[in-house]
Formats: C-alpha cells, structure tokens, sequence
C-alpha cells in the first residue's frame, strides 16, 4: 500500500505548448468579455435605480437563492437536473482552479487526502452528475416536452456542449490513468471504467495519442462554451446571481415606483425600452426561458394571451436582434413592440404577482406590466372602456363602483358605529374600503367585522362619508397621477384624525396602507382584520365554544399572503372556528388569484377565458362545503364563479369574519 | 284666457296627444277660457275632426310651406298663429320636435317655458308644472313667470280629454305669411322600427337570467314585449351563457339603463346588475325566490316560477291591452 | 370654424338616493360630500366638437356661466384640448333661470366674438330643463337644431345629423347656428391624458364679469322672472316590494299584469 500522504497526479501529463490553453483562454475571455460589455451597454441606457444598499439582506437572498437555489428547486424535475449540472460546474470549476494553483502556482494542494476525496472521487462523481443531469434535460426537451418551455436550437446546443465538455473530460482523464497506470486511478471511479474499458480496446501508444486530440478538443469545447455563453441564456450563470443580489428586497406590495409629476419631461410610465430601469434591462438577460412565471400566470393558465415569460423574452430578443446597436429597438413604443407587449395582454394581468414568485432569478414582471399600463393610460388615454368608467368614478365619487346605489354607511344601519369625526378618542380606524361598503354582498362581511370588533370591545370608529378610495384601482390600472393625488388626500385627512392603527377588510387597502402609504408621510400600524380578529381570539377577547359545522378552504388573497406573506391569521380562525379545514392545491404563496385584481374585476371577461371560474374549480376539487375569502374582490369574483360551477352542490363564499361571526351566533342562541 | 294644444299632424291624435288634450282641457276649465288645438304640419282630415270633437277650435296650419317638418317654418308659423291667439297656455307633447321648439315659442311670444311636466296646477292665476328632477330623484314645482307659459308634458301622464260623438268645433285655416328662407333645412329623415332603438333609450325592459335555464323562454319574453312595447335585456349570466347576444347585458360590465319599467323575469338581481338599472324608475320581478335580492328594489313583484307566469302573463296583457 | 361650447357643472347625478337630501330653504339639492362634475351631455357636446375639428380645423372655446368652481369644468375641457377656456364668474346667483343663462351665454358669446357654431348639451343631469340650446339661439337671433349627434362639413353648409323619436334627420344648416347634442356611441366624452391634464392645470382661464358682458346682474336674479322654483320635495319611495297577492295564480298574475299596464300607461 502506498502511502496516501503523497497521493497527486500528473499535470498535463503528455501536454507540450500549454501556452496555447491560456491564449485560446484569454481569447475566450475577451469574447466573453465582449458579450458581457454589450448587456452592461445595453443596462446601462436604463433610467438608475439603487438596488445595492443593504447589502447584508443581498447577500443572505445571493446565498438562499443562488447558491441554494431556493426557488429553483421549487420544481422537483427541474431541481434535479439544474442541481446536477450546477452543482457540477461548481465543483469543476473549484477543481480547475486547484490544478491552477498546485501547477501554475506552485501552491502544493493537490496532494494527499484532498487530492484522492476531493480532486479525484468528489469531482469525479460531480463530473458524471454533470452527464446524468445533461441526460435527464435532455428527455425533457425532447420527450416530455411541458408548455411552458420555450424550444430553441440554442437550448439543445447548450445541452450537447455540455454533455460533450464532459464526456471528453472523462475520456482524456480514463485514457491518461490507463496510460500512466496512475496508482491512484481508482479512486476516479468514472475515469477509471473508462481507464479499464479502453484498456481492453486500445493500446497504450493509441490511448495517449487519443489522448493528445481529445485533452485539446476538451479545451477547445470548454473554451468555446466561455466564450459563447454571454451571448446565450448561459449568461444566467453570471446575470443569475446578480440579478438575485439586486432583486427587491421589500414585499413585493412595495414594488412599484412612485413618479415625479414635477418632472414633465420623461414620459409617465414606459415608453420606450430607455424607460426602464436598469434592472429591468438587466431582467431581460437574467432569463433562463424557464417559463415558470407564464406556467403559473392565472391569465395564461384561462387561455389568454398574456405571457410574462414572452414579455421578457420578446423583448430581450427584441434589442439583441439590433446587435452592438440596440438604438432601433430603444426608438420605438414597447406597447405593441413585440407580440408579448400587445396592448390587449396588458390589460389581462391581475397584478397578482404570482409571475415574479415563480422566477427563480427574480425577474420583476408585473412592474414592467404596469410601467406600460401607465404609458398606455397617463399618455395615450387608450383602456379599456369599462376601466376608464372605473377611473372616472374615482375621480368624481372617491369609489370605482359606477353605478353603485349604496352609500359609504348603509351597511352599518341598526348598529352603533362611531364615525371618526364625532370619535376622536378612538383607538382604531375600522378602514371598510369601497368594495366592503358599496357591493351589497360584502356590507354583511364589514357588518359582521365591526360586530365582532363591538362585542370584544375595541374602540373603533370608521370615516363614514369621509372614507374615499385608498387609491389602490387607480395605481394598478396605471393612473399613477390619479393614484398619487387619491393618497396625498387621505394621508392628510388619516394624519388630521391622528390615527395610528388601521383595520381593514380589504387586502388591498391593507397593502397600499402598509406598504405605500408610508412614502407619502402616511404611517399606520395596519392590520388585515383576519389578523386583527385573531389576535382578539389570542388575547382572550373573543371567545368561541362553538364551530361552524362545515368543511372549509380557504382562498388566499393575493395581496395579503404573496404580495405581503400573511398565510396564517385567516387560517387560524378557519382552524378554531369550522369544524374541519382543507387546502386547495395551489395555496399560500403558490395561491392563484380569484380573477379580480389589478382592475380586472371592472372588465368583462371572454366567459370562456375566466379567472374566477378557474380558482372557484380548485376550490369545488377540495370537496369543502365553504369557500372561506378574506377580501371583498374575491368574493364577487370567486361567488360568481361557484355558482356558475357549482352544480346541484351547496357550496358558500364567506368571508372569514362571516365565519367567526355566524359560530358566535349560534353560541349566543343556545 | 285661451289654451293653445299643439299638434303635429305626421302622427295621430295618439294616447300622447289625448294626453295633452286633456291636461289643456283642464287647464282651460280653471282658467275659463276655451281649448284650441293647432294642428301643424300637411293634411291630416281624420286628425282635424277628432281634434274638432275635443278642442273648441281646430287651427290648421297646413300650407304647402309646412308639408314637412322644418324647424325654423314651424317655429315660424306657430309665433304667427300663437301671437293672433294670444293664450294663456301652449301645450306640447314631449315628443322631438316639441320640446325643439318650445322653448323658441317661448322666447318669441315673450313667455316662459318649462318641459317634462307630469302635474299642471293653476295657482293664484300663475300656471305651476310638477316635474321630476335630479334624476328622478326629487320633485319640483316650478311656476311660470311670464305669459304665455309654453309647456310640454310627459303626456301619458294626464287623462285624455273627454270626446264628444261629433266633431263640433269649428276648423280655421289662418293665413299664415312664410315666405322666409330657411337657414336650416332637414334634407334626409329615416324612421327606424321601435325594436331597434337602443337598449339605453328604451322606454320598457324585460329582462331575463341565469333562472330561465336556457335560450328557448326568451322568444316567450319577446311574446310580452312585444305586447306592452318593452325591449328584452338580459343579466350578465344569461349572455355569458349564450342565450342571447352580448348586446342585451345590461349590469356593471354591460349597459346601464333607464327605462320607466325594468322587468326582471329570474334574475336574482346581484349588485353588478342592479348598478346597470339604478336609473330604471320602475322595477318589477318574477322570481321563484322571496330572498331574490332583487325584490328589495322592486316596486311589485311576483313570488313564482316564471314558467308558470309568463304564458298567463301573455293572456291577461292581451286582453288588458285591447 | 370656431367652436364655443357652453359647459354646465352640476352635482353628480349619481349620489345615491339614499345619500340625496334637499335644502327647503334654497331648494336645491344639498351637496353633502358630492363632487360637481360636468354635466354630460354638455362633456359630449365637447367630444363632438373635438372631433369636428380633428375634420375641420378650427378653435373650440370652451364657456362656462358658474361661480369660482366652474374653473374644474374648464381645466378638464382644456385637458381634453379645447383650445380656450373662458368663466363667466356668477358672483351669489344660486341656480339662475334658463333665461338668464341664455342671455349670459349670448353675452358672453358676443364677448369672445366671431363664431360659426355654439354647442351645447341636450339638458342638464340636475335640473334637465333642456331650453339653454332654444333660448340661447334667440338670444343670438341664429337658428337652431336640437338633440343632434354627428356633424359635418357639406359642400354647402354644415351638415348636422340629429336622433328623433324613431330614427334621425340630416339637416344642412347655415353658420352661425347653435346646436343641442345628445349622446351616441361616437361621442363618448373622451379620457383626458395625464399629460395634458398637467398641462391644462398651467393654462390661462379668461375670467368675465357680469359687468364686463353687459349684463345687469339684478335681471339675473334667483327665483327669476322666467320661472321660479316653488317646492321641491323627494318623492315618497316605496322602498318594500308590493308583492301581487290573490286566491289562484291566474288572480296574481292578472294584479300583476294590471301593475304593469298601469305603469306603462303612466310613461
């Protein structure tokens, strides 16, 4: 037995003019280098954004889901075969870099237990995952085939260089072990199969001049693979983490941008690709066309035409199609640009963020939808007419309801609710928000709410006819003006009362108050009345003996749980107060929208292509005798829904405050 | 004091001229003076004599310079004819060209005018008109300042004048000077039937829902409309469910309209669709479900299955209308 | 051809009943937190104006007769690019007339100038009294065509077409001339752009006095000497549903049929 201290192997081996390796090296490099500097041209004409303060929050995010690949492996396919190839060009590389410095450097670490565990069996092993996760993509690719990939020459060529730079890895190391009889050769299990089969076919003169072309062969792939990856998908390798170490680092209900009205000379909202940020230029080249983001988009899943992975990719191709002068594709409107960025497909999103959820790099697609909304509507005035309506009603009436014959109070007749102004000492705003208070199926939700806040005795009061909008329609339709001056107004007036803490029944309002608001001096502490309830129940100051007597799902509003990652208050109160919960299948931060967000819900939808009537099939799948909701859009959209799809069933759509409200009714008549 | 009705002769002595008729009839009562129609516009005999069995006077003005309506002759030839009658009072229907011309009249006989009237009262000798408001949301009595008081009416709403068996009253044709040349001449005018006014405009709804279960009940709907005048509609469900064209939605994300009666026949009545008819007047509803939202906006309703309402329904409002 | 279109701010017509109360005193309708808008038939008279002149070139001037707050009528007629904005500032004369309105309209008309059309809408979402458009056009001594929607230029005059009670009318009609517009689905008031209502909020307003008109403000007098509001009152509503009773089916279904014959007849 040989001792294991002085374990290493030949470098290079039968390799003369290695100098040529660092100039095809350098070579790969510049043209690499090249393709790198054409993207950082092409973000570098974006409008500045900071995305590199905080720097301690980045680099845990870098870590999670870089390195981790947190969201990657969110798909279990895909978490295996990414994981392998990645994993394994991690470790080859780290391998490269040890040659490098033992070699080249003269640094001696290639030797001993390092060498045999490390250099030799881990690399190895990482190598072959390399070949096997090739593999298994490939079978997807070409076999399985899901939508939502996208198909390209590129992609296979990707896969085939790589399966080659490996494979040719294997063979130059097995014919080198074989050929120098390299003691330790075992210890390389793939190598040293490949070592013992050339053996039995090939002499030793054959294998080592095999040996020859195949190590420069290997070097001209790897080579070509650097040099060419800049100017493919590869570039995720690079764009990936940094994207990921740029991405926001609010909840995503902060995301969009706040314009200046003062300055008149840019454009409102995005008209050209010069419009966007620099990070919304550098998205463009982040993509890995994994199109999980189009997969999971509520619009697409019904059939229509919004597509937020072409939207990237359109637009991406768009500007490389103008090369190293990109000036063509920065000259013209994106609206209608490309077939992604067709007005119609704009006016589809729901804004429910389930897109940038998906993405495992953290493209921002749903503020890009918005920043075109805001051209679309700020600068052409070109919406839809049912939208406009909405706006318009805004404007002049506070609501987006046209039509609407309810007033800001009639569903707190028979009951003693304080109005703000006559109740100053209140402690809590009750905020009802327009679609509590105007659509009559959700006065008996708000109705239940304040109810309930009356028996635990919390003092509260509401705005009454002072309450307007939160300005929340406005913004994601993309009236930002409307939407800025909506805010100013009621920051004034919540700042007059001095109002300190908000509950509100509506998701909506709860984010623009919590997470907008702020930017305009507007600081509550603001709570989701799911939340605010039950804590109440935590506290000891709602009581329940009772439950209701039904299965329950409940559906997660988008703007409470994705956009603001509250999944568990609602639950609870589901939890103590039914008598059995169940999930839908996509649930939490998965959830899929009702239909009704971003504005949707003022447009009549093709009947065919219905959101709501989607997510009203998963919830029926369930089995559960009641849909339980926790926003007043969901109800309409998800009621609508299970009715139209309900069939003899009795299903129901409660709000979870209805919930809690009905078990306490029932206690008090006993 | 005289009151003046007005006539057009292109139509006939309808309910809407019976209408004002009547209210002029009134009117003249109180006032003690007598009721003289004008009848404007080319020959119309069978009109004349009805008028002539009503009014205490028919004036014709039907010279060839009034063969077609022309707003600037007719405004014309009724300052002269109204000028020489010195009235009181001018009634007109609330048709087109009345209320074009009414408040013209009124500017040049020096009188007031005021339109939609649904009520007429005579207080302290000064003519006072009801009319809604805001929208139908308010009243208001409006009185007449200046003399003549150049009304139109809301016709339907008054009783027609009581008729005599024989035309009695006498038929002038004063001399009326036209020979004016008309800045403004129309040169086309198309009638388009009833039934392809447009849904915002129409005077009668029917409208069907989700509750009818298909496409069939609707040509029964249309047996009904077709009785009283009504144009059909239908919820957001029914089209979606293709029973009838996406035309007929009427609701939040459809048309919002206004007629005098909306008849929900199995329509819940979701606050979607009840924010389409805020503007209707009058609502009713057949629905199986005493709950049905809708009932809370009606004015009468019925608690039944609509199979079994509409075939009866058709009955009673065939032999109600004849 | 240069356009003025008179513009009227009311209070929003769609302040729900419920919300809606009366002011015996003023008789008026109390405007609680309701905003005023324009009135709409008066925001499609502008439409069609716009486009008119999208054909035709020309100016539109827009003219509003109403106290400081008309300026929000204004501001929006410019945002949707009419070319000027003048207010005849009534200065403590709550609900004027319809008489006293033409004749302030006329004199501002004469005011501003030159013109070859007025514009104004069929009648007002508050009071809908439906004579500004009659009144003004004898006030000016032009002719006038009422509830008219689409407008061209002919060979020989404006061709002007108009809805009747069953159908419509092409007129060809001679300047000036004053209309009436009523809505169609061509003339749907336009939304502003952003943009230009940013720009509107910079643009000069022309502000007239009565006395800079002519007009002695003492013949404009509220409860006026055309016609004076003397009650106005909100309808008792039946708020509960009146459910057709009887012995049999037939029974109900003829009451039912009664009701609505009832309120047909009524129409």
């Amino acid at each position: 037995m040989i001792d294991q201290q002085i374990a290493t192997r030949q470098v290079l081996w039968n390799i003369t003019h290695d100098w040529v390796m660092y100039v095809l090296f350098a070579v790969s490099l510049a043209i690499a280098g090249y393709g790198i500097y054409l993207r950082l041209s092409i973000w570098r004409r974006g409008v500045a954004v900071d995305r590199f303060d905080r720097p301690a929050e980045r680099i845990k995010l870098l870590l999670r889901h870089a390195l981790l690949q947190g969201r990657t492996v969110r798909e279990r396919y895909a978490a295996i075969f990414h994981s392998f190839i990645f994993t394994g060009f991690i470790i080859l590389f780290i391998a490269t870099t040890v040659v490098m410095l033992d070699h080249r450097f003269g640094i001696p670490i290639m030797r001993g237990a390092f060498y045999l565990y490390f250099q030799s069996f881990v690399v190895d092993v990482f190598g072959a995952m390399v070949l096997v996760g090739v593999g298994i993509a490939t079978v997807r690719r070409a076999v399985i085939r899901p939508k939502k990939l996208v198909y390209t020459d590129e992609a296979l060529r990707i896969l085939a260089l790589i399966f080659l730079m490996a494979l040719t890895g294997f063979l130059i190391e097995g014919w080198r072990i074989a050929a120098t009889n390299d003691p330790w050769g075992a210890w390389s299990p793939f190598g040293y199969l490949v070592a013992r089969l050339s053996e039995s076919l090939m002499s030793v003169e054959t294998m080592t001049t095999a040996h020859l072309w195949t190590w420069w062969l290997h070097s001209a792939l790897v080579f070509g693979f650097i040099a060419w990856a800049p100017y493919t998908k590869l570039i995720h390798i690079l764009t990936g983490p940094l994207n990921i170490y740029t991405a926001r680092l609010d909840p995503s209900g902060v995301i969009l941008k706040t314009l200046d009205f003062e300055n008149q000379d840019a454009p409102l909202g995005v008209k050209t690709l010069a419009n966007f940020t620099w990070k919304d230029l550098a998205d463009f080249d982040a993509c890995t066309e994994c199109g999980r983001c189009t997969q999971v988009c509520p619009a697409n899943t019904v059939g229509k035409s919004l597509s937020p992975r072409d939207i990237i990719l359109d637009l991406r191709d768009l500007i490389r199609a103008g090369g190293s002068d990109p000036m063509l594709a920065f000259e013209q409107p994106v609206v209608n640009a490309v077939p992604a960025t067709a007005a119609e497909a704009l006016w589809e999103c729901t804004t429910c963020g389930a897109c940038m959820e998906a993405c495992p790099v953290f493209i921002e697609q749903m503020p890009k939808i918005l920043d075109l909304r805001r051209f679309q509507v700020m600068e052409e005035s070109d919406f839809p007419e049912t939208m406009q309506e909405a706006i318009t009603s805004l404007e002049s009436r506070g609501h987006p309801f046209r039509g609407t014959q309810s007033t800001r109070v009639d569903w707190a007749e028979g009951l003693n609710v304080s109005i703000m102004a006559d109740a100053r000492d209140a402690d809590v705003l009750f905020w009802v928000g327009c679609g509590g208070a105007l659509i009559e199926r959700n006065q008996k939700v708000v109705r239940a709410t304040a109810r309930l806040l009356e028996k635990a005795g919390v003092r509260f009061a509401i705005l009454g006819r002072e309450e307007k909008c939160t300005g929340d329609p406005a913004r994601r339709i993309g009236n930002e003006f409307l939407y800025d001056m909506m805010v100013r107004e009621n920051v004034d007036l919540l700042n007059g009362y001095g109002v300190k803490q908000i509950v509100t029944s509506c998701p909506h309002c709860f984010n623009t108050f919590l997470n907008e608001y702020p930017q305009f001096g507007g600081r509550f502490e603001v709570w989701h009345h799911s939340e605010f309830l039950s804590k109440l129940i935590e506290d000891g100051r709602l009581a329940l003996s009772e439950k209701l007597d039904a299965s329950v799902t409940f559906h997660d509003p988008c703007y409470l749980g994705r956009h603001n990652g509250r999944f568990d208050a609602p639950r609870q109160i589901v939890r103590i107060a039914s008598r059995s919960s169940v999930e839908m299948a996509q649930t939490r931060e998965n959830g899929f929208c009702c239909g009704g967000g971003g504005g949707m819900s003022f447009v009549d939808e093709p009947k065919d292509k219905r959101v709501n009537q989607e997510r009203a099939r998963q919830a029926l799948e369930t089995g559960a005798d009641v849909v339980a909701v926790g926003c007043p859009f969901c109800m309409t959209m998800l009621e609508d829904g299970i009715n139209a799809r309900k069939g003899d069933r009795d299903v129901r759509v409660m709000d979870v405050a209805e919930i809690l409200w009905q078990t306490m009714e029932v206690e008090s008549k006993k | 004091m005289d009151i003046l009705i007005i006539s057009f002769s292109n139509s006939d002595y309808d309910r809407a001229a019976q209408g004002v008729a009547g209210a002029g009839r009134n009117l003249a009562t109180v006032l003690g003076g007598r009721l003289r129609a004008v009848v404007i516009g080319p020959g119309n005999a069978a009109m004349n004599s009805r008028l002539a069995a009503v009014a205490d006077e028919v004036i014709v003005a039907d010279q060839a310079e009034l063969a077609e309506y022309q707003p600037e002759i007719f405004l014309q030839a009724l300052t002269s004819i109204c000028r020489d009658a010195a009235p009181a009072a001018v009634l007109f229907g609330n048709d087109t060209y009345s209320q074009e011309l009414a408040p013209r009249l009124a500017h040049r006989l020096s009188g007031s005018a005021a339109g939609d009237g649904i009520e007429l009262a005579v207080d302290n000798g000064a003519i006072r008109v009801r009319r809604s408001v805001y929208g139908g949301k308010a009243v208001a009595t409006i009185e007449l300042k200046r003399s003549p008081a150049v009304l139109w009416l809301r016709a339907r709403a008054f009783e027609p004048a009581p008729e005599k068996d024989s035309a009695t009253a006498a038929i002038t044709r004063p001399a009326v000077d036209l020979s004016m040349r008309a800045p403004t001449q129309i040169i086309e005018r198309k009638s388009e039937g009833a039934g392809e006014a447009r849904l915002e405009d129409a005077r009668v709804i029917i409208s069907g829902g989700r509750g009818l279960g298909g496409p069939e009940p609707f040509a029964d709907l249309q047996d009904v409309a077709g009785l009283i005048g009504a144009q059909l509609a239908a919820s957001r469900a029914a089209c979606d469910s293709g029973w009838c064209p996406p035309s007929w939605q009427v609701g939040q994300t459809g048309k919002k309209v206004a007629p005098g009666l909306y008849i929900a026949v199995a329509i819940r009545g979701a606050s979607q669709h009840m924010a389409g008819i805020s503007d209707a007047r009058v609502i009713a509803a057949i629905n199986i479900d005493a709950d049905a939202p809708i009932f809370k906006h009606c004015r009468f309703g019925i608690v039944e299955d609509y199979k079994n309402v509409i075939p009866l329904l058709k009955e009673k409002l065939a032999a109600l209308q004849r | 051809m240069n356009i003025i279109v008179c513009l009227k701010q009311i209070l929003d017509p769609e302040v729900p009943a419920r919300d809606f109360r009366i002011d015996a005193e003023k008789k008026e309708a109390v405007r609680g937190t309701a905003n005023l808008v324009t009135n709409i038939f008066c925001e499609n008279a502008l439409e069609t104006a716009l486009q008119l002149r999208e054909k035709t070139g020309g100016r539109i001037t827009a003219l509003v007769f109403a106290p400081e707050s008309g300026e929000d009528a204004l501001r929006k007629a410019l945002a949707m690019k009419a070319d000027e904005a003048v207010l005849v500032i009534n200065d403590g004369h709550p609900h004027p007339d319809p008489l006293a309105v033409a004749h302030v309209l006329a004199a501002a008309i004469s005011k501003i100038g030159v013109f070859d059309l007025v514009m104004v809408g069929r009648e007002s979402g508050d009071w809908g009294v439906g004579q500004t458009g009659g009144l003004l056009a004898e006030e000016l001594g032009v002719p006038c065509i009422s509830f008219v929607d689409n407008l061209e230029n002919g060979t020989d005059g404006l061709i002007v077409t108009r809805q009747t009670d069953n159908g419509w009318e092409k007129a060809r009609s001679t300047t000036p001339l004053v209309v009436t517009i009523t809505n169609n689905e061509y003339n749907v008031p336009r939304i502003p752009k952003t943009r230009d209502i940013m720009m509107s909020a910079r643009q000069p307003i022309t502000r007239l006095t009565l006395d800079e008109i002519g007009v002695d403000a003492a013949s404009i007098r509220a409860g006026g000497n055309y016609y004076e509001i003397v009650d106005i009152s909100i309808p008792v509503k039946e708020v509960t549903c009146e459910f057709v009773t009887g012995d049999s089916l037939d029974e109900r279904v003829d009451q039912f049929a009664k009701r609505i014959i009832e309120v047909t007849q009524a129409l």
